[in-house]
């Protein structure tokens, strides 16, 4: 491969990001791959030594709750973007249309605020809304409709339902910018050549729209599977996921090791994710071009 | 429905299709309404519906040691790394737009990865790194994963800025005799300006409301303010919780209204 021109002086301002990078992203990436493979930690024991004893012990699980913590991890995860879809894309649609100027700035602050909101935050509101006395069992409760709380919380229900709050805006704003981009005249054709709204909607925006639904859905997804605070502040008991698992592995069990497995198995989950998005969304790019 | 004319006879699915994204807008907001109402409910614990407004909880927030300590943390680590991450970030953007280099592309995917790969991975393998060279939990170490997570973001909104503005106008400083250092300090830098400055209040933002990655970062004594309020939740959750919540969300909303002031939302969002 022939580079047309030079690197300039300008091409050494990369070095301060480029050191950050290899010291506090490559490297400790690498250190966790390598720690995974080993018994204990090698500086500190010199009788530790290589295995693959914690992959065999995720992929052999005799205690019988880590395919179950991957399984529901990847459940939520599901069920969370398809959510999201649901409720991001009348939004994206909305403000993508919008002609007046404030209302979609309104708007716009309206998703971005939440966004603005942390994590610990927003998984709180919904503690105090899910909640056996928080505000919807107690109104409900109050008007007579249930005789005791529902349980809205401490189950995979809750988890998701705060979930979805706190991603539904990533969902939204890379929809906004793909349906801003399809030329409304499009619709506009298919209307006076007699479709109905919802018709040239079904056909022509959602069909263009499709690669923005797949890259938001991808990072909602991908958010959602590596989500610690939501699933075990609304999970309780009844929720662990590979986030949590490999947090109890660094807290209260201190194997570290396992830890590692754990974080490589996720990581590549995330990455095969990712990997796959992109390249449905590369296709599509190409068959848009192509059209 | 673009040039829908005002006086056309009701509409059932355009007010079908209205009153759904109002519904949708509600279910973004009203949680954080919800927070509001409880920071100022003066009930010991959580409950429905509010029987007043007292400033009780915010009174214990503000005399309570470990949240104010947490704050201070939180507010000073988030400064450090709103500096660091914008010198870094914009230099890097710079190198990636003018400097020429080959595998651009890919350099730039780099770059932006953080943001790709799950947040307690990068504090799992921060803790690992840390563990392994013997250097324990100093600040530093949570400072510069704050950074590496915050540096995309200043990389991206540059980027973006770098892109959309005219080469002609540095071109012409040139031309007109300017030298390559007074044409970047006089031309180029206060054109990125807005980008960086709205990659710094990601940056701010990221820093200060990080929990994934400081989880496994923080010594006890020496907890951020999310990971104090996410330990305290899981024991209590009385309306401390809810004055905490409201002055980060307050901040973060001082942290936009400059930045609307500095540059207007628009730059903002354009990624």
């Amino acid at each position: 491969m022939t580079n047309a021109a030079r690197p300039s002086p300008i091409a050494w301002l990369i070095a301060p990001a480029g050191l950050l990078f290899v010291l506090f992203f490559v490297l400790p990436f690498a250190v966790m791959t390598a720690m995974s493979f080993y018994s204990g930690n090698p500086v500190t024991n010199p009788n530790a030594f290589l295995t693959t004893r914690h992959y065999e012990r995720f992929l052999f699980d005799t205690a019988g709750i880590f395919h179950e913590a991957l399984w529901s991890t990847l459940r939520i995860g599901l069920v969370t973007t398809i959510v999201s879809l649901l409720i991001g894309y009348p939004l994206a649609h909305w403000m993508a249309r919008m002609q007046s100027r404030l209302g979609h700035a309104l708007v716009l602050m309206a998703v971005i605020a939440p966004m603005l909101t942390g994590i610990v935050v927003r998984t709180f509101a919904w503690m105090t809304i899910l909640q056996d006395k928080g505000v919807i069992n107690t109104t409900l409760m109050q008007w007579g409709l249930i005789e005791k709380p529902l349980p809205l919380m401490y189950n995979e229900f809750g988890t998701i339902v705060a979930l979805v709050h706190i991603y539904v805006p990533f969902m939204v704003l890379t929809l906004t910018g793909v349906i801003g981009r399809i030329d409304e005249r499009l619709e506009q054709a298919a209307r006076s050549l007699g479709a109905g709204r919802l018709r040239a909607f079904v056909e022509v925006t959602l069909p263009l729209s499709l690669p923005g639904i797949l890259a938001g859905s991808l990072l909602v997804f991908a958010l959602s599977i590596s989500a610690y605070v939501t699933p075990s502040l609304m999970g309780g008991t009844d929720v662990l996921t590979l986030p949590m698992l490999i947090a109890q592995q660094v807290g209260t069990s201190f194997n570290p090791n396992f830890a590692g497995a754990l974080g490589v198995i996720l990581l590549l989950v995330s990455l095969a994710i990712v990997v796959a998005y992109n390249r449905i969304l590369a296709r599509l790019a190409g068959g848009q071009g192509m059209a | 429905m673009s040039a829908a004319p005002n006086r056309r006879p009701f509409d059932a699915g355009r007010a079908a299709y209205l009153a759904l994204n109002a519904l949708l807008l509600g279910f973004l907001l009203l949680p954080i309404a919800i927070v509001l109402v409880f920071a100022l409910n003066p009930t010991p614990y959580i409950s429905f519906p509010p029987v007043g407004v007292s400033l009780r909880w915010f009174e214990k927030f503000f005399t309570n040691a470990e949240f104010m300590n947490a704050l201070w943390l939180s507010l000073w680590v988030a400064t450090v790394v709103l500096v660091l991450s914008i010198v870094i970030g914009a230099a890097c953007a710079l190198a990636l737009a003018r400097g020429s280099l080959p595998g651009r592309a890919v350099l730039t995917a780099f770059f932006m990865s953080p943001l790709m790969v799950p947040a307690i991975l990068t504090g799992l393998a921060l803790f690992q790194a840390y563990l392994l060279s013997g250097i324990g939990r100093p600040v530093w170490g949570l400072i510069a994963a704050h950074t590496l997570v915050a540096v995309p973001y200043v990389i991206r909104t540059t980027l973006a800025v770098l892109h959309n503005f005219d080469r002609r106008i540095e071109e012409a400083a040139a031309v007109l005799g300017a030298s390559p250092v007074r044409v970047f300090f006089e031309v180029t830098l206060p054109l990125i300006r807005p980008g960086v400055f709205a990659g710094g209040v990601f940056a701010f933002i990221v820093s200060f409301d990080q929990f994934p990655v400081s989880l496994f970062l923080v010594v006890p004594k020496g907890e951020t303010l999310p990971v104090v309020l996410f330990n305290y939740m899981k024991f209590d959750l009385d309306g401390a919780i809810a004055a905490a919540s409201m002055v980060s969300i307050l901040l973060a909303l001082s942290v936009v209204l400059v930045l609307e002031r500095l540059i207007g939302l628009k730059a903002y969002v354009k990624l």
